[in-house]
């Protein structure tokens, strides 16, 4: 009920009245101010979507830096073997634990003497792939049982829930090495171990953002044209959950390097001499005392990968979310 | 008030309820309960007619709106849409939801937030196959019909205010071109000043596609000022149902009467003081009175009341009313048991 139109649009809706006299004349007919209210672009033509979000991303500085260190990491233990100044396997019985700066080892050395800036390097490559693999198999099949489970509610989705209960009584350590040690060692089943581990929680979430959906008058709608379930799934509430979903699978991505690690450490996940930063953590920890600085370095880079990770995924999140401004 | 009201010869019959019945299962502690919400409802609906239906809440308006369209089955009784007969737990196919579709209350809930109004106008479209360029025609016709710049497409919900989102939910459900349209407190969420301009479209409409309303409200003025014929619910009953004229003239039913007289006047003088009617609260639907439903609220309750159920009968032409007060007159008991309209 903003007056700006009217007044703005006064002369042009009655143009003949104009022309012929200055008097206020022939009054406007509902249509042709409402014309003419049209003509002046009331509704803005909004951004395309994806652009939208860019802009929005971009001007999320903890974002945008998050996101710069999260790819200077990927990049750089993708690189490591054009970057790294020394063979990450071999070391040098004499140099052990050299504290950082000391030579020409940048960052030290680890307790065989092997340089810990390559190591790092080429641990990334383990690490990344033994973080984000399991998260990503983990959300896509948890989000399936999860949003299945909560949109039916019937015997399958009880059968279904009831199962991930049963996993998620185990804790989560314990039923990797038991899911770890009946597989057998090696990167691979390592992964697999830690999917299986974080599909429950991932279904508990999936399934009660859902359940929040399906009770909407939109569902009932959608309902009534006809739509069959798949269809109600995948246009209704997947979009309506998968943010729930994301955020809380973000925050797994470092607890999976963690439990690989585990894993490594117990020689069921990849095989040492590998370099890998879970493995190197637990190797280095007798030496916590005697090299403290060599020691952390490993977590280290676990714990910025996983804080950059999220809060990348908490400023994409918001990006995306039109309703915050 | 609507074209078919003035017109001559009594146009076919679109919707007809017999005997309908739901009941959903709840749970008082331990013990297991049944809630009855709709309880032998039999009404007519005719083309291009509105028939309303009022009552308070938890009367099973609602329930009634959604057992039409079938979003909720019924446990017995039929619903005979346009010729086709659904008997309880038949669900609709695909191709006859395209002649029902509903408008529902809260315009906030009722789009997804997710979904620009392009893309949810356009879904039920989808929904039934009709082609990607049909749509897009479709989709702007409907638009511009309920008065939106073609520009709102491209929105999303939260954009909108509540007046336009419903516009957009009425731009969704006539998209099908269905046959009849339910409007479950479709206005209810809206200020005043918007009710009356969305109340006028859909009135616009209704005689522009050929629409039927089933209008569904709490809001006496609003009911009588959009429907032919008019249902009183109670408890699941209906316990009136006449032309809209003359319930608000000479309504037959108490409880018609205590509506009635709890619609809120201008006038001081007017009002009257509190109404001795209106005393308690509706008894629970989980354990109903017996016999009439009314009788623990009826300031005219009688021994009869609590033994048996008034049957909803012809007292006048056009004029049913389910109330021991009133009994069946001797001339009216033979002949059509669907009255049409006079």
């Amino acid at each position: 009920m903003t007056v700006w139109p009217l007044t703005k649009l006064a002369p042009a809706a009655t143009p003949a009245a104009a022309g012929a006299a200055p008097a206020p004349a022939a009054p406007p007919t509902a249509e042709s101010l409402r014309e003419a209210w049209w003509a002046a672009d009331h509704a803005i033509e909004p951004r395309p979507y994806w652009r939208e979000v860019r802009r929005r991303f971009f001007t999320n500085r903890a974002g945008v830096v998050a996101l710069a260190g999260l790819g200077l990491i990927v990049v750089t233990s993708v690189l490591a073997p054009l970057l790294a100044p020394y063979d990450p396997l071999v070391g040098v019985a004499t140099d052990r634990l050299m504290p950082p700066f000391s030579g020409s080892h940048v960052l030290g050395t680890d307790e065989q003497g092997r340089d810990l800036l390559t190591r790092l390097l080429y641990g990334g490559q383990l690490s990344l792939l033994a973080g984000f693999v399991p998260t990503v198999i983990a959300t896509v099949i948890g989000t399936a049982i999860g949003t299945w489970s909560g949109y039916k509610r019937g015997a399958s989705g009880t059968v279904l829930m009831r199962g991930m209960d049963m996993l998620y009584a185990f804790p989560a350590i314990l039923l990797a090495i038991a899911i770890g040690a009946s597989l057998g060692g090696g990167l691979l089943n390592s992964i697999l171990a830690v999917s299986v581990v974080f599909i429950p929680p991932i279904a508990r979430v999936a399934e009660s953002a859902t359940r929040q959906v399906v009770v909407q008058e939109y569902m009932e709608a959608a309902r009534l044209s006809g739509a069959g379930s798949l269809r109600l799934l995948r246009t209704q509430v997947l979009p309506n959950v998968l943010n729930q979903i994301l955020v809380y699978a973000s925050g797994l991505v470092g607890v999976a390097m963690l439990i690989a690690a585990g894993l490594s450490f117990l020689g069921l996940g990849s095989q040492p001499p590998t370099p890998e930063w879970g493995y190197m953590l637990n190797s280095m920890r007798d030496t916590l005392y005697s090299a403290p600085v060599n020691t952390m370095l490993p977590g280290l880079m676990i714990f910025l990968t996983s804080v950059a990770f999220n809060t990348a995924s908490d400023a994409l999140r918001e990006s995306m979310d039109m309703r915050l401004t | 008030m609507t074209a078919a009201a003035t017109s001559t010869e009594t146009p076919p019959v679109l919707l007809q309820l017999n005997d309908v019945s739901k009941q959903f299962a709840a749970r008082v502690g331990l013990r297991k309960a049944a809630v009855s919400a709709v309880d032998g409802v039999s009404l007519t609906l005719r083309r291009g007619d509105t028939l309303g239906v009022v009552g308070e809440s938890g009367c099973g308006k609602s329930t009634l709106a959604r057992l039409v369209v079938g979003l909720v089955q019924c446990d017995s009784g039929d619903v005979v849409f346009d010729g086709r007969t659904y008997r309880a737990g038949r669900r609709r196919t695909r191709r006859d939801l395209r002649d029902m579709q509903m408008v529902f209350q809260d315009p906030h809930s009722a789009l997804n937030p997710r979904a620009t109004i392009g893309e949810a106008i356009a879904f039920p479209l989808r929904t039934q196959g009709v082609s990607r360029a049909e749509t897009e025609a479709r989709v702007d016709e409907v638009l511009a019909r309920v008065g939106l710049h073609g520009n709102y497409r491209s929105h999303y919900p939260h954009q909108l205010s509540g007046g336009q989102r419903q516009r957009v939910n009425i731009a969704r459900a006539l998209a099908l071109k269905p046959k009849l349209v339910v409007l479950d407190e479709s206005v209810s969420a809206l200020d005043k000043s918007v009710q009356a301009q969305i109340l006028d479209l859909l009135l616009e409409l209704q005689v522009e596609y050929g629409l039927s309303y089933l209008f569904i409200s709490h809001d006496l003025n609003v009911v009588e000022y959009m429907s032919d014929r008019v249902a009183v619910m109670y408890l699941g009953h209906v316990v009136e149902e006449c032309s809209a004229e003359e319930l608000y003239r000479a309504p037959l039913h108490p409880y018609s009467q205590v509506l009635l007289e709890s619609i809120p006047k201008l006038d001081p003088r007017e009002r009257g003081g509190p109404s001795a009617l209106t005393d308690g609260e509706m008894p629970s639907p989980l354990d109903p009175p017996s016999g009439c439903r009314f009788r623990t609220r009826c300031p005219f309750a009688m021994d009869v009341c609590a033994t048996t159920r008034p049957p909803l009968v012809e007292t006048r032409p056009g004029h049913l009313v389910a109330c021991h007060l009133h009994p069946v007159p001797e001339s009216a008991t033979a002949g059509d048991p669907i009255p049409g309209e006079q």
